[in-house]
Parts: C-alpha cells; sequence; structure tokens
C-alpha cells in the first residue's frame, strides 16, 4: 500500500528522527521561560541585575541548540541539505537513525526543564547575594551534564549508521 | 604569610600608621579576643576614637550625596568600564590645598538638591489641586461665595451612574425652592451645584443625602474655579523657572566633581586610619598591634619599624593557627586566580590550586569554543579593553584570562580547520564554484570518535593531577599511607583496567600486568577502605570504597563535555553558513551570507564563549577541585588606601 511505503520509507522514518530531535527544544523554551519568569521578578525590584540574570536565563537554552545540531546532523547524513543527492535509504538503516535522535530528543526536554528551574534558583540566589554569580551557574550547569551526554551518545550512534 | 607583633611609643603612632597604609601589605587583627582575657586586661585598654570614625563617616555620607546629586545631573557620555584616575601623591595634594572651597562647593550642591526637592513638592502639590479644580472650570461664581442673605450654595459630586434627572425631579418633589445645576461629568463622577433657599435647608440636605451626594469645598480660595487655575498654571511656571535656575547651577558645578571625589577619597583614608586604631591596644604611653604580612613584603615592613624605633617580631605562624590567604602567581597564571574566586579562597592549610589547573583551563576552553576566528576576535576585543581601560582587581583580572582563552581558542582553531566554521569552503563553493579546502591537523566530524577518546584520556590526566594533589598534601601533612591507601590504589585500578582489557590485542604480557595491577589496586581498596571505622564498618567501608568507582567512571566521562561543546560550536557555525549560503552566488547572496553570517555568528559566539566559560569552571569545580580543595579560607585585607575615584602612586 502507498502509505505504508511512505510511512516505513527509510528517508522517512529518518526525517521524522531529525523532527524527534529538535524537540529537545520544548525543554528549553519552558526552561527559559520559567528562568525568565524569576528574572522579572528580580528585576522588578533591581534593574541593575539585568544582565546578571539575563546571563542566567541563557544557560537552560542550549538542549535546543543541542536538538538542532542533531537534526542537522541527520538531515546531513540522509543528503536532504548540503548540496548532495537524495538517495534512497532502507528502513532499517532509516529506523537505526530514528533510534540516534532519541536519546537528546528525549533527554533534552526533560533536562532542559529541569535546568530552567536550577537557574530560576540561581537566579533568586543572585538577588540575595549578587557576588555569588558564579555559583548559581555552577548548580544550573550540573544538570546540563545529561544533556551533554545524550548529545553524545546521539552524535556517536549517528555516526556510527552507514548510508 | 607571617606573622608580626610591634610595640612602640603612642607619639609614633600616626605617623607609623601612614607608612603602613602607604604600603598596603599588613592585616592588623582585632583585639577582642586577648581584652577577653584577664591578664591582657589588667595592663591594657583597647584604643579607638568612635567620635572621630563617626564624624568622618558623617562627613563622607554628605560627600558621597553630592557626588550622587552631580553624577545624575552629568548628561556627558559615561565610559564603559568605572576604573580610578592614577594621581601622584603631588597632585593629590595640590587639589586637596583648596579643601575648604571643595567644601562649600560641596555644601551648595547639598543645598541645591534640597531645593530642587522642595520644588517638586510644591509642583506635585499645585498639580493636585490643579486636577480637583478642572471639572468646575465651567462654573463661574466665585468658589468662597457659599451664600447669600436667602440662599445656601453647595458644590458636590455625585457617582456618575445615578440619574441626575431623577435625582432633580425627587428633590423637586420635596422642595420647589432648589435648583441644580451640573457643572461637569467625567468617567467616575457628576459634578453639581446645588442652591436652595436657608428655610428648607433640612429637606434639602436629606434628599441630598439620600440621594448619593457629597459635599466638596475648596477651603482659601477666592475667584472662580478657572481665574485659580489660571493662577496654578502661573505658580508652576514659575516653579519651572526656578527648578530650571537650579539645573543650571548644578550643571555648572559638574566641574567640581572630579575634586568633590578627591575629597571622598581624602575623608576615606582618614577614616581607615581612625579605624584601625580599634585593633590596638594602649598603656599610658606606648600600643600594641598584631597582625599578618607576606614573606615578601618583611624587608619593607621591617624597615618602617625600625623607622620609628619600634619593638617588633615577626614569626611563622603557629602550626595549626589559620591565617587569612593571598594568592601570588606569574603573570600567565595571576589572571585564572578569577577562577578560584569565584569559588572560594583557599584555606590556609591547602594549597593553591591556581598555578595546577591554570594551563588545563586554558586547553579546555579553548577545544570548547575552537574557531580560529572566534579566538581572533576575543583577543582583539580584549587586548582592546586592556590597552584603554585602567582595569584593576578581579575585573582586570577576568579580562586577560579571557584574552588568554582567545589565543587558546585560535589555537585550538587552527588545528580543528574553523574559521568561522567552514564559512571558507561554503564562500568558495557558492561564489566561486571552486572546493577550497582549509588546511587542518584534525577534523573533528570526520572522526568524533577518535576525538573522543583524546578528550577522555585528557580527562584522566587532569583527575590523576587532582588526586596526586591529594596524596601530596597527605604526605606534606605526615599521612604517607592515606596516599598509599586512597590514591595510589586508584591509580593502579583505573590504569590497570584499560591495559588488561585492551593489552589482550597488543601482548599476553602486557594483558597480564594489567589484570595484576587492577587486582593490586581492588583488594588494597577494599581492605583500607573502611580503615578509619570500627567493627563491621572495616568491611562495608570497603565495598563502599570500591563502588567509588562509579564515581571515577562519571567524572571521567564528564570529560566528553570537551568534544560534545567543540562540535556544537563547529556545527552551529556550517548550519549559519549553510542558510546563508542558501540565496545562491551573486550580489543578492553576497548581501544575504553577510547579513546571516553577522547575526548568526555573533549569535553563536554568544552562546558559546558562556557555554565554554561555565563548563571549563565546571570541570575544575567539581571533577578537580572534588579531589583535594578546602574552601573556606578568609582573604586577605591588608591595610592600605581604600581609595574609590583616583589611585595614588609613587613617582617613578
Amino acid at each position: 500500500m502507498e502509505v505504508l511505503n511512505w510511512i516505513f520509507n527509510g528517508n522517512s522514518i529518518a526525517m521524522v528522527g531529525a523532527a524527534v530531535a529538535c524537540l529537545a527544544g520544548v525543554g528549553s523554551a519552558i526552561g527559559v521561560g520559567v528562568a525568565g519568569q524569576a528574572a522579572a521578578g528580580v528585576v522588578a525590584e533591581d534593574p541593575t541585575q539585568f544582565g546578571k540574570t539575563l546571563i542566567m536565563q541563557a544557560l537552560p537554552g542550549t538542549q535546543g541548540i543541542y536538538g538542532l545540531l542533531v537534526a542537522f546532523l541527520i538531515l546531513m547524513k540522509i543528503g536532504f541539505i548540503g548540496g548532495g543527492s537524495v538517495g534512497a535509504i532502507d528502513s532499517v538503516t532509516g529506523a537505526y537513525i530514528f533510534a540516534a535522535s532519541l536519546p537528546i530528543g528525549i533527554v533534552g526536554i526533560f533536562s532542559g526543564i529541569a535546568q530552567g528551574k536550577a537557574a530560576a534558583a540561581g537566579i533568586m540566589l543572585i538577588a540575595k547575594r549578587p557576588g555569588e554569580i558564579a555559583k548559581g551557574m555552577i548548580f544550573a550547569a550540573m544538570v546540563e551534564t545529561y544533556a551533554v551526554l545524550a548529545l553524545l551518545v546521539s552524535i556517536i550512534m549517528l555516526n556510527s549508521v552507514t548510508v | 604569610m607571617k606573622k608580626f607583633s610591634v610595640i612602640a611609643l603612642d607619639s609614633v603612632k600616626e605617623n607609623l600608621v601612614v607608612d603602613l597604609m602607604d604600603l598596603g601589605v599588613t592585616e592588623l587583627n582585632s583585639q577582642d579576643e586577648k581584652m577577653a582575657e584577664m591578664e591582657w586586661a589588667a595592663l591594657v585598654r583597647k584604643d579607638g576614637n568612635e567620635n572621630e570614625v563617626t564624624k568622618l563617616e558623617g562627613l563622607l555620607g554628605r560627600v558621597d550625596l553630592a557626588i550622587k546629586v552631580l553624577e545624575e545631573a552629568d548628561t556627558s557620555k559615561k565610559p564603559l568600564f568605572k576604573t580610578r584616575k592614577a594621581v601622584t601623591r603631588e597632585q593629590f595634594k595640590n587639589v586637596l590645598l583648596n579643601r575648604e572651597t571643595i567644601e562649600k562647593e560641596m555644601e551648595d550642591v547639598i543645598a541645591l538638591s534640597n531645593d530642587l526637592k522642595t520644588l517638586k513638592n510644591s509642583t506635585n502639590k499645585i498639580e493636585t489641586t490643579m486636577a480637583s479644580l478642572k471639572p468646575w472650570v465651567s462654573y463661574s461664581v466665585p468658589l468662597e461665595l457659599q451664600e447669600t442673605k436667602t440662599t445656601y450654595i453647595t458644590m458636590g459630586v455625585m457617582p456618575s451612574i445615578s440619574d441626575v434627572t431623577r435625582f432633580k425631579d425627587n428633590l423637586n418633589a420635596i422642595t420647589n425652592l432648589c435648583d441644580i445645576e451640573v457643572v461637569g461629568s467625567d468617567d467616575e463622577l457628576h459634578y453639581l451645584i446645588v442652591m436652595y433657599y436657608k428655610n428648607v435647608e433640612e429637606e434639602v440636605l436629606d434628599g441630598l443625602r439620600q440621594n448619593g451626594f457629597s459635599k466638596v469645598s475648596f477651603k482659601d480660595m477666592k475667584g472662580s474655579a478657572a481665574e485659580n487655575l489660571a493662577l496654578c498654571r502661573n505658580q508652576l511656571d514659575e516653579i519651572a523657572n526656578q527648578v530650571e535656575n537650579i539645573q543650571l547651577k548644578l550643571a555648572e558645578k559638574i566641574n567640581s566633581k572630579e575634586n568633590i571625589e578627591y575629597l571622598h577619597d581624602e575623608l576615606n583614608i582618614k577614616k581607615d586610619r581612625q579605624k584601625v586604631r580599634a585593633r590596638m591596644l594602649k598603656t599610658g604611653h606606648t600600643f600594641y598591634a598584631d597582625g599578618w604580612l607576606p614573606e615578601d613584603a618583611v624587608g619593607d615592613v621591617e624597615n618602617v619599624f625600625k623607622k620609628y624605633k619600634c619593638c617588633y617580631e615577626v614569626t611563622e605562624p603557629d602550626k595549626e593557627e589559620e591565617f587569612p590567604v593571598l594568592l601570588r602567581n606569574n603573570s600567565f597564571v595571576t589572571p585564572f586566580e578569577s577562577v578560584t574566586a569565584l569559588y572560594s579562597v583557599p584555606n590556609s592549610k591547602n594549597i593553591d590550586p591556581t598555578p595546577i589547573f591554570a594551563i588545563w583551563y586554558f586547553i579546555f576552553y579553548g577545544m570548547m569554543f575552537s574557531d580560529a576566528a572566534y579566538g581572533l576576535i576575543m583577543m582583539i576585543a580584549c587586548g582592546l579593553v586592556l590597552k584603554k581601560f585602567r582595569l584593576e582587581g578581579m575585573p582586570h583580572k577576568l579580562v586577560k584570562m579571557f584574552f588568554y582563552c582567545g589565543l587558546s581558542t585560535a589555537i585550538w582553531g587552527v588545528i580543528f580547520g574553523g574559521y568561522f566554521g567552514d564559512l571558507i569552503s561554503i564562500i568558495g563553493t557558492t561564489f566561486f564554484n571552486k572546493e577550497i579546502s582549509v588546511p587542518s591537523v584534525f577534523v573533528p566530524l570526520d572522526d568524533p570518535i577518535s576525538l573522543l577518546v583524546f578528550c577522555l584520556g585528557l580527562g584522566i590526566i587532569h583527575l590523576f593531577i587532582g588526586m596526586g594533589v591529594s596524596a601530596y598534601m597527605s604526605f606534606r601533612e605526615g599521612r604517607p599511607l592515606d596516599a598509599v591507601f586512597d590514591i595510589f590504589s586508584w591509580y593502579l585500578l583505573i590504569i590497570g583496567l584499560p591495559i588488561w582489557y585492551l593489552g589482550g590485542s597488543l601482548n599476553a604480557t602486557v594483558s597480564t600486568v594489567g589484570l595484576i595491577m587492577t587486582v593490586v589496586g581492588a583488594v588494597t581498596i577494599l581492605l583500607t577502605g573502611g580503615r578509619k571505622k570500627k567493627g563491621i564498618g572495616k568491611i562495608t567501608g570497603g565495598l563502599g570504597a570500591i563502588y567509588g568507582i562509579t564515581g571515577y567512571l562519571s567524572d571521567i566521562l564528564s570529560y566528553s563535555r570537551l568534544l560534545a561543546l567543540g562540535l556544537a560550536t563547529g556545527v552551529i557555525a556550517s548550519v549559519v553558513n549553510t542558510m546563508g549560503s542558501l540565496a545562491g552566488g551573486g550580489i543578492l547572496g553576497a548581501v544575504i551570507l553577510t547579513v546571516v553570517v553577522i547575526f548568526g555568528h555573533t549569535f553563536n559566539f554568544a552562546i558559546n564563549a558562556l557555554g565554554a566559560f561555565v563548563h571549563a569552571c565546571r570541570l575544575q569545580y567539581v571533577e578537580f577541585f572534588g579531589k583535594f580543595f578546602e574552601g573556606g579560607g578568609i582573604a586577605f585585607q591588608p591595610l592600605k588606601k581604600n581609595t574609590k575615584y583616583v589611585d595614588i602612586v609613587n613617582k617613578n
């Protein structure tokens, strides 16, 4: 059947993989949003803290970037961007590529949200003690470890697939 | 850090303090503890002049206020960084010869600022009055006319939701001898004039009350509402004139701001001189003080003591004594002290970790931010800031550190072949249809696994150095066995495992050596892990210690972020370049590419510079410091000239 062919075509599955990888942006969006709410509260009391709180708010944004990265790597691998030609991929390879997108796609969401909460707490830390911004950043950066590991696994998995 | 104590005659105290302040290398301890001891309390009293300090602090408060007022009145461009101006001692003294003039200027500024405040209050009052008069502007009867021979005139308001016609009808039903006129309305209220014969006062007032009418009166105002409004406007104009005058006068005073800043610094120095006396003990004619000084300053300080014929003593601190900490490093390492300072001041018993991790921070930052063009931009920007602004302290260290990190970034960028990512090859293929290959030692995307192994290897070395420092500290504190059981056993285990595992492919003996190392290491850990515990704890402690291998595994894997972040920079850069090249060649394509490149690479630069900074710090704080570092130290705060606006330098 045509429809089944579309769905289980190797390229289709790989494209879905690229889309799933970008889901990490959901985590970043929520995380940066939560941090932004905390930052607005702090700046309402003390407008001079804008720069510091902005830096803290940016920290949960990396998961979205990692997701974009993996999505791009997938698209380049299957030839949809980068000027190469789009060849036919068999379904198994497509499934491998889809699997490679899952680590960053899923972990990115949850670690983005969690990092956003840690960043929000770090922002309140700066409000009370403006000199301790480094410590707040470290607290938030600890959460990012897991996004980094997931990114690594995604990249290694993707790299080991031959198209 | 050395300890000193000194006793001298009262007569030299003033000059001694001045000289010590000039040197700026001694920290005097507070003597509260000694005063609590009977022996000491019988001999000495606490020195200090609280009144003088309070007086100086009060004066400083006024000077600060004057400076703040002038800063707000100053509309000229403010510099990007606030730095202190370098002046010689003579210049400083010369400016303060005109002390009285400067003090008068300061008082003038404060007076002008107070006048401004009063005028602002008046403006607010008048504006409120105007707002209350505005609705009555069409009422032409003078406001003070509230009664005639036979009638009363009342002004008042009603909520705008009520129906005035019905109100009028209701009132007229009660009595005909009254009239109501609506002179104005707005969103909230109707403004009414009610005129009624005196003999129906009671009924009218009742009726008014029942219908939600509230009386309004303008005390002390004469003339109609319109006249009063005009009067208010005149008053406002008058005040605006006065405000302008004052602002002009303040603008003239801006020239004195610099002199007032000098006054601030002079007062601050005087205040500190008085304050430090509270850290001395005195008898009838002598005084005592003790404290700390860095080793390389001993010569200078001893000369000062000799100059004033003091009785002094400079010794090593006691074995278990804690002393304030000052970090001293060479010019490459010093900027990285900012990373240590952001975490915590090292304990006085610790060693300074900065010279050890400085080179590693340098390498890691470069690997994570790797791009030759970004590195070059960072170096140029930091170099310009350092040249143009006279930064001091932490900002100076941070900017200089980023300068070095830029250098490292550029080096790794050249190794990985990244110049704004793959911009050069994109430009080649899009505009010139040529394949330009950029030289590089190793392209990460070609073989990420090898690079990953390299990063993990670097990580293992970094960790081993951290563990080595811990072992060194154990030796230094006379606990060599701790080093063997805790550190060397892990060295054996961590090195032995891969050798055993992978050595098989090389040579059977290599594999056996690995196996022996692993077993020796593991057994040592198992047997000695619980040595500090009692009873069954000895065994469970060993098991717990061997479980620590998961900790080491996660530490090693943590270094994979070097690869991940390095890749992230490169891939985002190539994404930006690819997006910019989608418009094809030609002039339009070039314009679009330029715009996309500028915005995209700025974004990439910002995100990854910050990310590299945070993660390089995190690798030091968690993986490296975690092995041996004890924070909680107190920073060394010497007695020195605490000037905010000028830096008094010795003429060279």
